[in-house]
């Protein structure tokens, strides 16, 4: 699965890995929600997202307005190249908020 | 893997979908299931037109989409399909061959047969009615803002302006929007995008394989409206996709904004922050919409909702059987090359030579352990020659394939009415002889149908039935192939040829001549009994040229009749042309190789009585021949012991005298060089492992000299 | 990592042509001479599109799609069917499975690698 969590205390990790689209997007969808609602405060690392497609945008997305629901911080960090170049293609970086970087080459 | 070699599998692959057109056109008239007919006829022009315009091979797929309309209409059931439209159908593929020939040759250019053509294509038109005015959607048209009157309030936006709303099941479908956004990058650049998550539902209400996101596009581009709508053709006719040009009239954003479905508001601040529109020009868009929101109609043209095409859902075809087509077998064979192949055989010959080579120096050197592996050597080089040889192994089938259509249309011309039965198409022979052996084979079946078969009322006079019957049979025997071509016809008539034979000089008024004979007279050059000369079999091209033919394949032709009764042909072909098991034989200093399957017996001549040239084998009389004699080489040293070796073709057996058995080799056959083009008991030579050569016999010549021609002498074939 | 693209047609020649057009844009191509074959083509590996043919033998191109989106690998495989405008009621069967791309035969390779690239860039 490509989910891996670090819980620790009240700041949890959550790493999205391998391929983040359609074909994984109804599974992972009640895992990410399991996940958040875990976590007192979530990071999201993205470092090992290989592939990214609408359905995993819309999956980013449905995290950050469920954790504002659920009135918990969020941030996504280590965004990886395929995740770079899909929120530069859509302009939704500025939707995030969150600082982006390479973190690959 | 190129292209040129692409057009390559196109020529040989649109053959076989001709053949496979041409086979299911007979199947239509001979009464099979018509539909599956159809249907394979219909597939096999669609496949030919789908893979010449990968080529831009426009001729072909012009005519050919022609000719697949008649028959899809025919499929659908719009169509009878007749003999007359079989007859078109089948010129029409003899046209796209001649079409796929000249692609072949590099000619595609010029057309081959303009007058055939233009002639098909009124005939095939005539079928379809007025061909195009049924088809398509009517013409939608798009007007473009651009284009029309100036005066009109426009934005001062340099870009293009596109509002994506994706169909929810976009995603499910296979396609992500990012993937076409992607491709717009191509077509220009994305100056600013908006993407709207305003439609992403609460985290419990949300369906994560259906898509929210909408995107508003400014894109700035030289490409035309067209090429930009074309980037969403696949998702064009359920998502809702607004493209604007440059510089689009204000009518236009009010246009989009009320069919998109976010509010005027929310769209207004995304055009805006896309720079779409300015701050004032949003400001009037608004008031303008609110005012036709109260009800003011705007009266302005509007760019009309597009066109959904309708589909035109064909007339209902009859259900389709699933037609269980030999061809699954495809891929369990790959396509080579003729020429590899040769190639292969020719190194496998070398390697057969070369082979023997070794193993003549192992024994001369004689050494155990050497020998050993030079004969575990041979027996490799051995299965490589079969398995080499077995690649160039086809079925007889690609031949008599071709004759149902050739009956067909012979029968048609002739008034004849003729059942085609063909069995053993899958005896198999080298493909070299499959080539040479088509041409003779036809002769020989025009002829049957020609001069064999009657006409219907002259068949029931004699109590026949009004169908004739030619038979096309193929089988193994002892190391050979023989096809046998026999029909019911009238048969040959003895006196008649016997007249002509005496007319033409070839025999003496009185000659006494066996049935046997007489029918040879036919292979004779320039004989010809046909009364009347009809344009099929009367070219001129007689049996002469059939057995010669036949005669070069190291083959030969038999024949049988009964009058009243029908005709029998039997060609019977070794079974392959480049390399045989033989059997080596000595006399004086030359070495000869008899095919090892031919060769029956070997005894001892001396210890047989002998008369004449007559050996008493066991009882039974065998004329016999000394090789020595026949190539007139001197008389052996006394004391020789001579052998007999018996040898076998077909029914016939003769005793060939030497002076030395030697025993089993393999025999590369080499052709002949110009010193034996004359020497008919000689097949061919080959080399021995030593260097020196070796004639091969021509044992049915042998035989046929043995017991007919005993005074001619042959020039000694010395080294 | 290139993507792989599953060329199904039983046209030997349309499979080459295809195949040279595809790898020289940059794709990794996979062929399967009809539906039957295909299929047994979709065993597991990463597939990011399909182009196949309507009309085969042994299995059509409509059967192979509907068989293919059963498989949770494959069911949400982009699919480009190759087809004529005799085929209209086909179309309807094909959208159906899910079908949304349509190239209409006879092509030159240019069309099929701008479909191509409307779905999957290289």
């Amino acid at each position: 699965m490509p989910l891996r969590s670090e819980n620790d205390g009240p700041q949890g990790t959550l790493h999205i890995e391998g391929e983040f689209n359609i074909y994984q997007a109804d599974q992972l969808k009640p895992l990410l929600l399991a996940e958040l609602s875990a976590m007192e405060n979530i990071t999201v690392d993205l470092a090992q997202v290989e592939e990214i497609d609408t359905a995993g945008i819309q999956l980013l997305l449905m995290l950050k307005q469920e954790a504002a629901r659920q009135q918990k911080a969020i941030s996504f960090i280590n965004h990886s190249k395929p995740v770079l170049e899909v929120f530069e293609l859509c302009n939704l970086g500025g939707h995030f908020g969150d600082p982006m970087i390479f973190t690959r080459p | 893997m190129d292209l040129q070699e692409a057009r390559g599998t196109l020529i040989e692959e649109a053959r076989e979908l001709l053949d496979a057109m041409e086979n299911a056109l007979l199947q239509v008239e001979s009464g099979g299931d018509i539909n599956d007919a159809v249907n394979a006829a219909f597939r096999a022009a669609h496949t030919i037109k789908g893979s010449a315009g990968l080529f831009g091979l426009d001729s072909i797929v012009a005519f050919t989409h022609t000719s697949e309309s008649v028959l899809d209409r025919v499929r659908a059931g719009e169509l009878l399909i007749d003999d007359h439209l079989v007859t078109l159908l089948l010129d029409c593929r003899d046209y796209i061959g001649q079409l796929i020939d000249a692609v072949e040759s590099g000619t595609e250019d010029t057309d081959p047969d303009p007058t055939e053509r233009a002639s098909l294509l009124d005939q095939l038109n005539n079928y379809l009615g007025h061909p195009h005015a049924s088809m398509g959607v009517a013409a939608t048209v798009q007007a473009d803002p651009l284009e029309r009157d100036g005066d009109a309030l426009n934005v001062g936006n340099h870009y293009w302006h596109l509002s994506l709303r994706f169909t929810p099941d976009v995603l499910r479908n296979g396609m992500d929007p990012l993937s076409f956004l992607r491709y717009l990058g191509r077509l220009g650049e994305i100056v600013y995008i908006y993407t709207l998550t305003d439609s992403v539902p609460a985290a419990a209400e949300m369906d994560a394989e259906i898509c929210y996101l909408g995107f508003e596009v400014e894109f700035a581009s030289e490409a035309d409206k067209a090429t930009i709508e074309g980037v969403f053709d696949f998702v064009r006719d359920e998502s809702t996709i607004r493209i604007l040009p440059p510089r689009s009239r204000v009518e236009d954003y009010i246009d989009l904004i009320r069919n998109l479905p976010e509010s005027p508001r929310r769209l207004g601040e995304i055009l805006l922050a896309c720079g779409s529109i300015t701050q004032a020009e949003l400001d009037e868009i608004l008031a303008l919409q609110a005012g036709e929101a109260a009800g003011q109609p705007l009266g302005t043209l509007l760019v009309e909702q597009r066109v959904v095409h309708a589909p035109v859902v064909a007339a209902a075809l009859s259900t389709q059987k699933q037609v269980q087509e030999k061809k699954g077998a495809e891929q369990k064979f790959i396509k080579v090359e003729a020429g590899k192949l040769d190639q292969l055989i020719t190194l496998v010959g070398e390697l057969v030579i070369a082979g023997a080579a070794t193993r003549l120096l192992a024994s001369r050197s004689a050494d155990l352990a050497m020998l050993e592996t030079t004969a575990h050597l041979g027996t490799l080089v051995e299965s490589i020659r079969d398995s080499a040889l077995d690649l160039r192994m086809v079925q007889i089938k690609e031949i008599f394939d071709r004759f149902p259509r050739v009956v067909r249309d012979v029968s048609k011309e002739l008034g004849k009415k003729i059942e085609l039965h063909v069995h053993g198409g899958d005896a198999e022979l080298d493909k070299s002889m499959v080539d040479k052996l088509t041409d003779p084979l036809m002769h020989v079946v025009r002829n049957a149908i020609d001069h064999g078969i009657e006409m219907p009322d002259e068949r029931e006079q004699v109590d026949k039935p009004a169908h004739g019957s030619i038979w096309l049979n193929a089988y193994h025997e002892s190391g050979s192939i023989v096809v046998e071509i026999r029909d019911d016809g009238r048969g040959l008539n003895r006196e008649r040829i016997r007249a002509k034979a005496v007319e033409r000089g070839l025999i003496n008024a009185d000659a006494q001549l066996s049935d046997e004979e007489i029918w040879q007279l036919i292979f004779e050059p320039g004989f010809s009994t046909a009364e009347k000369v009809t344009n099929l079999s009367g070219r001129g091209v007689g049996m002469d040229v059939v057995k010669r033919n036949i005669q070069e394949l190291r083959g030969d032709v038999e024949l049988s009749s009964k009058q009243g009764h029908g005709t029998t042909l039997r060609i019977r072909l070794p079974l392959t042309l480049a390399i045989i098991d033989g059997f080596q034989v000595m006399v004086g200093e030359s070495v000869f190789v008899i095919p090892l399957e031919l060769v029956v017996e070997c005894a001892d001549l001396g210890s047989h009585d002998i008369l004449h040239d007559i050996v008493n084998l066991r009882g039974q009389p065998l004329s016999f021949i000394r090789l020595r004699q026949l190539f007139e080489m001197p008389p052996p040293p006394a004391g020789t012991r001579e052998s007999l070796v018996v040898v076998q073709y077909g029914q016939a057996r003769a005793g060939l005298v030497v002076d030395k058995l030697l025993g089993e080799v393999q025999a590369v056959i080499k052709p002949l060089g110009q010193l034996f083009r004359h020497a008919r008991v000689i097949a061919g030579s080959t080399i021995l492992g030593d260097g020196r050569v070796a004639l091969i016999l021509d044992i049915a010549q042998l035989i046929h000299h043995t017991t007919h021609d005993r005074t001619t002498t042959l020039p000694n074939p010395g080294r | 990592m290139s993507k792989t693209i599953l060329v199904v047609d039983d046209s030997a020649s349309l499979r080459q042509v295809v195949g040279i057009a595809l790898k020289q844009a940059g794709y990794t191509v996979v062929e399967a001479v009809d539906g039957k074959d295909a299929l047994s083509k979709l065993d597991g590996r990463k597939l990011n599109l399909i182009i196949s043919d309507v009309n085969m033998p042994n299995m059509d191109g409509i059967s192979f799609v509907k068989a293919a989106k059963q498989l949770p690998a494959y069911k949400f495989t982009p699919v480009i069917m190759l087809t004529t405008e005799a085929e209209e009621s086909k179309k309807m069967e094909g959208k159906a499975a899910g079908v949304r791309a349509w190239v209409v035969k006879p092509f030159q390779p240019p069309i099929l690698l701008d479909a191509v690239a409307k779905l999957i860039l290289p």
